[in-house]
């Protein structure tokens, strides 16, 4: 599973633009298993199973959840990691 | 799935015993399917987009993280696929079998089964209507599809537990 470092894209953005908060979006998927989603979830951000199981189920109910929030150097990390794990995510600016 | 059963075989290794030939089928056809995930409608769901607003931001994941991803993913196929050649009678049930492979390869193995799963699903178009059909006609190739994805969800499930307590 995943072991590669944080990969940086369109790293010439401004400084303004690199302080925007990034969301990490998680979307639902009718295969994926729910204890994998939460699994990943433990695994990668370190979360107790109690926020992970929740963000799980808000994937699941809800369609997608906001997995994390921060600079946009981690959220694409956290989104290569996700891929690797083969959970359908993407990152958008916070509003 | 009665006998289905992983536990650890020494140190090093787990041992995946109690498989019925129903289960085994369904693992000897994981290679043919993970050879599938660069089909059409298949990459797109193995190999996403990291937004939905940044054509230029894609274009670089595609030609910078997909390949990785391409990668890494093939090598966990291709490492199930090796410990598969292990599979071998199971010598507690009747007509069951079993396998071992390295402890350190269960990520691999959660990997492979889940891609597998996806190939599966994004081939045969399922959705979670079909996910939730009990009803199976194994002659019918999306029904076939469906069931797979169970079976193999439910070794997946085995998998994740144990990573759980490891």
């Amino acid at each position: 599973m995943p072991q590669t470092g944080p990969v940086l894209i369109n790293d010439t953005k401004s400084k303004e633009e690199s302080d925007i908060p990034w969301n990490v979006i998680v979307l639902n998927d009718p295969i994926n298993l729910m204890n994998y989603v939460t699994m990943v979830f433990q695994r990668l951000f370190g979360y107790p199973r109690d926020k992970a199981e929740h963000l799980m189920l808000e994937v699941h109910q809800k369609g997608r959840s906001l997995v994390w929030s921060g600079g946009r150097e981690q959220a694409e990390h956290y989104v290569h990691q996700l891929h690797s794990y083969q959970l359908l995510s993407h990152l958008e600016k916070a509003e | 799935m009665k006998h289905l059963c992983l536990q650890p075989d020494g140190d090093q290794r787990l041992r995946l015993s109690g498989l019925d030939p129903v289960i085994l089928d369904c693992l000897q056809s994981l290679p043919d399917i993970l050879a599938q995930r660069d089909a059409s409608g298949v990459r797109h769901r193995l190999f996403p987009n990291p937004t939905t607003t940044e054509p230029e931001s894609n274009r670089d994941w595609q030609r910078l993280i997909t390949p990785e991803l391409h990668h890494l993913f093939a090598a966990a196929g291709e490492t199930v696929t090796l410990d598969l050649a292990a599979l071998a009678a199971d010598p507690e049930h009747n007509n069951h079998f079993q396998i071992t492979f390295a402890a350190d390869h269960l990520n691999a193995w959660m990997s492979a089964l889940n891609q597998t799963r996806l190939i599966l699903g994004e081939l045969f178009s399922i959705t979670e209507a079909d996910m939730n059909h009990t009803d199976f006609n194994l002659d019918q190739p999306k029904d076939l599809a469906v069931f797979r994805i169970h079976i193999l969800g439910y070794l997946l499930q085995l998998l994740i537990e144990h990573a759980g307590t490891a």
